[in-house]
């Protein structure tokens, strides 16, 4: 509803404003709030920005890691259930001679290995498990350092494509291929400030035509315009 | 000459990016050797104990006893050590024997060694028994030397197939960083020549390169760019084509100047686009 109160009448008390989250209505913030600062911040569901090259390498390194762990925690189950095999042929033995005072014992030693040893898978297939999400995580997070250089570079690419060649930041810090984008960035602003200078000279000529009163019929004035749009176009193209 | 370029991967050239390739490639080592330690050391400390059990058990396994030599046996009840005979102080010593001791039994005491009062001291099977019982303690000890052998061999093998799953992974790594590493110097090579004013044509990459569709990104920008130098030069050719029919040469200095300097653009990028 707009405001009907006369802001002149001084005498006139202010009617009531209401005050919501510690702001009167209309109040405009002294000073403009600083322009929104080009923070890129890593998210999870951007980290798998170029998936054939990222899964590419977290498979490879995941399934060695798998191989690894596996042949090793095989040879440790083979190596603990040999020791077990032993302990219980060597007690059957036991028992043979003397079932009364080893049957019990030899069950229950039996039991216990027999425990130990499942104990044993599980918590070599709960580490192992654990080591891959902790491998895929950490993968994914250092593949992402060189995706997210080229994936950069390719979106340049594209408005480079476009006949675009807006200004450019660097890259965030901890980003993989800064050599690579040093060379890219020295490319693109090479071309961007000979473009600039081009502009600036077609600019002046169209100036100095105007200035002397060269042009104003034919086929020059009507390049001189030509010229005129491609220089804004240019000018629009490197904003 | 041929259109087309074929290049060779050499050994000499695999590690183009260095920082980049030694790290994939090193993390991807060090993982493999800090699994092959940890899960080797483990493996080894759960040898050594089954080892050690089979050992335990080997040695608890009983030989057959051969009994000792100094000692009689029970056999044919005569457990008493044979004495020597002695022969009373007031005989006189036995004579040697000759022909006629037979005829002389009253003077002389005879005296009749029975060889079973020897062999009754080993027993029949005495030799059977040694035989047995040493067999055993050579088979044993060597039962134990087989399993310590095995879990050197064990360790050997650990040792061996870490070091060369190392040696082959830092290979691997290489060659398969070079796959991305390749692309990415190779259109290094082409921002200098961009970076120069130098628009050459873009060649494809090699078979087996990674980064396909990042090369065909790149492929579109150098076209982008030399679609704006050439829409450039377009502009300025018409336009000093026109400048110079209008006849505005020398209508002022800054229009001369400003047509010099749009003709040696034009030079530089006609030039570039070669």
């Amino acid at each position: 509803m707009p405001d009907t109160r006369d802001t002149n009448d001084k005498d006139e008390l202010p009617s009531a404003t209401v005050v919501k989250d510690g702001k009167v209505p209309g109040d405009v913030p002294r000073t403009p709030p600083p322009p929104a600062k080009r923070a890129y911040k890593r998210r999870w569901s951007n980290y798998l920005l170029d998936k054939k090259l990222q899964l590419r390498y977290v498979l490879l390194v995941t399934i060695l890691s798998a191989l690894i762990s596996g042949s090793l925690g095989y040879l440790v189950y083979q190596q603990e259930h040999r020791a077990s095999d032993d302990i219980a042929a060597s007690l059957a033995e036991q028992v043979k001679s003397d079932p009364a005072t080893y049957g019990d014992l030899q069950k229950e030693a039996v039991a216990d290995m027999k425990a130990r040893d499942e104990a044993l898978v599980l918590k070599m297939i709960g580490t192992g498990l654990g080591l891959a999400v902790i491998l895929v995580l950490y993968l994914v997070v250092m593949t992402h350092k060189v995706a997210g250089p080229l994936y950069k570079v390719s979106n340049h690419f594209d408005q480079m494509a476009a006949g675009k060649l807006p200004k450019i930041w660097g890259l965030r810090k901890g980003d993989m291929l800064q050599d690579f984008f040093a060379s890219f960035k020295e490319m693109y602003d090479a071309n961007r400030a000979r473009m600039t200078d081009d502009v600036a000279a077609m600019e002046k000529l169209v100036a100095a035509c105007k200035a002397a009163g060269v042009a104003k019929s034919g086929d020059l004035s009507e390049e001189l315009e030509a010229l005129e749009a491609h220089v804004a176009a240019r000018k629009q193209a490197l904003s | 000459m041929s259109n087309e370029r074929t290049y060779k991967r050499s050994w000499k050239n695999l590690l183009i990016n260095k920082r980049y390739q030694l790290r994939f490639t090193l993390f991807m080592v060090g993982v493999s050797a800090l699994l092959m330690a940890a899960l080797g050391w483990w493996v080894m400390q759960t040898a050594n104990e089954a080892t050690n059990v089979a050992i335990g058990q080997v040695r608890g396994e009983p030989c057959p006893k051969v009994p000792d030599i100094s000692e009689p046996t029970d056999a044919g009840g005569d457990t008493k050590p044979t004495t020597p005979m002695k022969l009373p102080p007031d005989d006189p010593p036995p004579a040697p024997p000759s022909d006629t001791d037979d005829q002389d039994l009253g003077h002389h005491r005879n005296v009749t060694v029975t060889l079973s009062s020897i062999t009754e001291v080993l027993p029949p099977d005495y030799a059977a028994l040694a035989a047995g019982h040493w067999t055993c303690v050579i088979d044993h000890s060597g039962k134990i030397e087989e399993l310590q052998q095995g879990k050197m061999r064990i360790f050997y093998v650990l040792l061996a197939t870490g070091t060369l799953l190392a040696i082959a992974l830092a290979f691997y790594g290489i060659k398969t960083t070079h796959k991305v590493a390749g692309p990415l110097y190779k259109i290094t090579l082409y921002f200098n020549k961009m970076r120069d004013g130098r628009f050459d044509k873009v060649w494809p990459l090699r078979k087996g390169d990674q980064l396909v569709a990042f090369y065909d990104h790149f492929r579109h920008a150098h076209e982008g760019v030399v679609g704006m130098e050439k829409a450039d030069v377009e502009r300025l050719r018409a336009l000093i084509d026109a400048a110079e029919a209008a006849g505005v040469a020398g209508s002022s200095p800054e229009v001369d100047a400003a047509l010099a300097d749009l003709k040696t653009i034009l030079a530089r990028k006609e030039k570039s686009l070669a």
